[in-house]
């Protein structure tokens, strides 16, 4: 049996937002780190960017609607550029972010973009995912792990300010609020408004301000208008008692704050005037990109510091989330059962999460909750394949082990008359034995893939990748579908 | 009557050590030390009414006082079962963690000087022999009779235990009795079945007392197995005394050497889970019987 000690994977992570679209190349090098003595773990030991696209602006229909076919022509482009085809990527991740993060969006790219990312195409959205990706691609969840100081990323962009808080390299909690760089656009290094988005028509009207597309401004007439967004960012950060037009702003529950911050990072378009030494003096160095992303940043450090609150400069700024999207989206399972390596892979897997709290003592009472769920779900009018996930069985114990395998093929029987493959996804690590005593309990030889040691928390589908490492492993991609909801 | 009581009990220690130093058998400062003891007030057996027990605090509780960084010190003790995060006071550890120490040496002294409890036996339904090893004592004296089975033993083995098979399984109490009792409730049956799903012919698996790794191949010499594995009591730690480890090895003879052998190590319930170990061992197995090797010659065909 050949068993390669490291192997690499290709992924490409794309990253449509609001107002910017941007792509990357890594590399990951998934290695054995367990001695010969162990079993083997197979971890990601490396992430190498090997190329960083440009920036582009994100090419629009309309206001919302997204150009599949001109995204589909910079990934093109962006190939190109590295020397690479889409043969030779093994894995990507699209996401699609901000304003845009749209069910007619997704569905178009995910057409278009068929056939660039090797074995799957993965289209994610939802803020909470975003800002999360952002927090890994920025370095904040590596620095709260390093450091062991809870970090709170902050990915300010053109329509969203994302918040991931990360203790000891987890994402512990997060949130989006509506205030962006790109809220009101102006005639580029102009002083004349040229548009103004709803959420910025929201923020004027609690400033008292009144400004209309075609007006001219000065400094001193925007100023308040931005600090007031400004304040709205920290005001999340602070109290989870929020002012009228933060409340207003918020597009998901708020941080809940269970942890005291330590850092904050800011990474985003807006990142970089956060961390310069002065703020823009001129209308013409406000609009440089048309829009007022300088000054903004530049109000959200004064915010920030006023408040007592210790930035930290992230390794990567506006392309933190697309980073984050090309080297955090891959998941590897601990060790794995497959039977049928050709089932592999499998796209946009349902889970299911049916055990809300411990497991059941019996078969049939495992059974019943699996039915319960499958009915509650309507998994039965589902065309696709679902994965039941779970923290463990009741104990480690092998007699445990042995009754959740029962109870499952008990609560799955109709399901798996279906000729459908058994998936199975715990948290715990007794894959290859639950495994093991599935088959033996089983009646006839079942198509099952049982993944373990990991967590699929909050995740909708997931789509599982071809096997590495001599078959030990599999890859998975978490999705959450902002737009399935 | 506890008054009554004691001048009886002095009378009576009092006439037999003077018989017992009139036969010369009892020095006079011998005499007066246990007569002291006698009319001590406190009785000298412990009243295990009045003694507390004591409770230490959980493992991962945070022991520095006024730590920089609390959230550094609890994520580096969920790193590691090592002592660290445990403060002091001065240049001591503190009372708790001086206790749990003791508390763990114990632990460890116990999982190697007790035996495998004859109701365990039982219950796993395990045939039972010994090594040449008598005793405790001795087996750990002469690591080379634990090496090898005693006569007695040879006899059982080559009457009671089915000859070519593919895999004999032994479990061998080594230096932890604890590590057998704590895994191989869960490791045996779900090794069991993984070899059987694969097809596998399994000898009846048996127990080996005071036994040693290499008493496999004494055991292979009779049985003629293809494989042969060993779930044996590791060395005991200050960590755990629970941890067990799986030795296979591809027919040993007498020219067989330690890098012949195939060893899964570290499996309790902080390790290798001993469930999963069993269903990984099943694997480990297979290549084994196909690789007709184990040790470096098979991670060298790999």
């Amino acid at each position: 049996m050949p068993e390669s000690t490291n192997q690499k994977i290709t992924s490409v992570g794309i990253d449509i937002g609001t107002t910017t679209t941007q792509l990357v190349i890594s590399q990951l090098t998934i290695e054995n780190t367990a001695s010969g003595t162990l079993v083997p773990r197979v971890e990601i030991t490396d992430k190498e960017v090997i190329h960083r696209s440009r920036i582009y602006f994100t090419p629009l229909l309309d206001r919302d609607l997204i150009n599949a076919v001109e995204v589909s022509k910079i990934v093109e482009t962006e190939y190109k550029a590295a020397g690479l085809t889409p043969e030779m990527i093994d894995t990507g991740a699209v996401i699609i972010t901000g304003e845009t993060a749209k069910k007619e969006n997704a569905k178009a790219i995910i057409d278009a973009l068929a056939g660039f990312a090797g074995d799957f195409v993965v289209a994610t959205a939802g803020a909470n995912l975003e800002a999360i990706y952002a927090g890994k691609g920025s370095g904040a969840a590596l620095y709260s792990a390093q450091r062991h100081q809870v970090t709170v990323n902050i990915d300010v962009g053109g329509g969203t300010s994302n918040y991931a808080m990360f203790h000891e390299g987890k994402a512990v909690d997060s949130s989006c609020l509506n205030v962006g760089g790109h809220l009101i656009e102006f005639e580029r290094h102009g002083d004349r408004i040229t548009y103004i988005s709803e959420p910025a028509k929201i923020a004027l009207k609690h400033t008292g301000q009144r400004l209309q597309p075609g007006e001219r401004v000065t400094l001193p007439q925007l100023r308040p208008i931005v600090k007031a967004m400004a304040g709205c960012v920290v005001d999340v950060l602070k109290t989870s008692v929020h002012t009228e037009l933060t409340k207003e702003l918020l597009m998901t529950p708020p941080l809940q704050l269970a942890h005291p911050i330590r850092k904050v990072m800011i990474s985003g378009g807006v990142a970089d005037y956060v961390y310069a030494l002065n703020g823009p003096t001129t209308m013409a160095e406000v609009t440089a990109f048309g829009d007022f992303g300088p000054l903004l940043g530049w109000e959200l450090k004064v915010c920030l510091e006023r408040d007592g609150f210790v930035l930290e400069k992230p390794a990567e700024t506006v392309r933190a989330t697309v980073i984050g999207t090309g080297t955090q989206s891959v998941n590897l399972s601990g060790s794995t059962i497959h039977l049928q390596e050709n089932t592999l892979p499998i796209r946009n897997v349902m889970v299911i999460s049916p055990f809300t709290s411990l497991i059941p003592e019996t078969p049939q009472g495992i059974a019943e909750v699996i039915k319960n769920e499958i009915l509650r779900l309507q998994v039965d009018h589902f065309e696709g394949i679902a994965a039941i996930a779970m923290k463990g069985p009741r104990t480690m114990s092998f007699a445990n082990i042995n009754i959740l395998a029962q109870g499952l093929l008990l609560g799955m029987h109709d399901y798996l008359c279906k000729a459908k493959p058994l998936i199975l996804v715990v948290e715990a690590d007794c894959g290859k034995v639950l495994g093991q005593c599935i088959n033996a309990s089983a009646n006839k030889p079942l198509e099952l893939i049982c993944i373990d040691q990991l967590e699929v928390d909050n995740c909708d589908y997931i789509d599982i990748g071809k096997p590495l490492m001599g078959g030990r492993v599999v890859p998975v991609v978490l999705k959450t579908l902002v737009f399935n909801r | 009557m506890a008054v009554a009581n004691n001048e009886l009990e002095k009378v009576i220690i009092q006439s037999v050590m003077e018989e017992l130093a009139k036969k010369g058998l009892l020095s006079q400062k011998g005499k007066d030390h246990v007569m002291a003891a006698a009319m001590m007030d406190t009785p000298l057996v412990p009243n295990t009414e009045s003694e507390e027990m004591v409770t230490f605090p959980p493992q991962e509780e945070m022991q520095i006082s006024n730590p920089f960084n609390a959230d550094a010190v609890k994520a580096m003790k969920k790193l590691t079962p090592a002592r660290i995060g445990i403060g002091r006071a001065g240049t001591r550890p503190k009372t708790m963690s001086l206790l749990r120490f003791l508390a763990d040496h114990a632990v460890a002294q116990d999982a190697v000087f007790l035996d495998v409890s004859e109701g365990f036996l039982q219950r796993m339904n395990l045939m039972s022999v010994q090594s040449a090893a008598v005793s405790k004592d001795e087996f750990l004296q002469r690591p080379d009779l634990g090496r090898r089975l005693s006569e007695e033993a040879v006899k059982i083995v080559s009457e009671k235990c089915e000859k070519n098979v593919q895999v004999q399984i032994l479990i061998v109490d080594g230096l932890s009795s604890t590590a057998i009792e704590a895994n191989i409730p869960d490791l045996l049956p779900a090794l069991m079945q993984g070899l059987k799903s694969a097809g596998i012919k399994v000898g009846a698996p048996f127990f080996v007392k005071n036994g040693r790794v290499w008493v496999q191949d004494h055991v292979a010499s009779i049985v003629n197995s293809e494989v042969i594995i060993s779930l044996i009591g590791e060395r005991p730690g200050l960590g755990t005394a629970e941890s067990l480890s799986a030795y296979m090895i591809y027919r040993p003879n007498e020219t067989t050497v330690e890098a012949d052998r195939t060893v899964i190590s570290n499996i309790h319930k902080g390790g290798i889970p001993p469930a999963e170990a069993g269903a990984h061992l099943t694997d480990v197995i297979q290549q084994i019987l196909a690789a007709k090797a184990s040790g470096v010659k098979l991670n060298q065909q790999k």
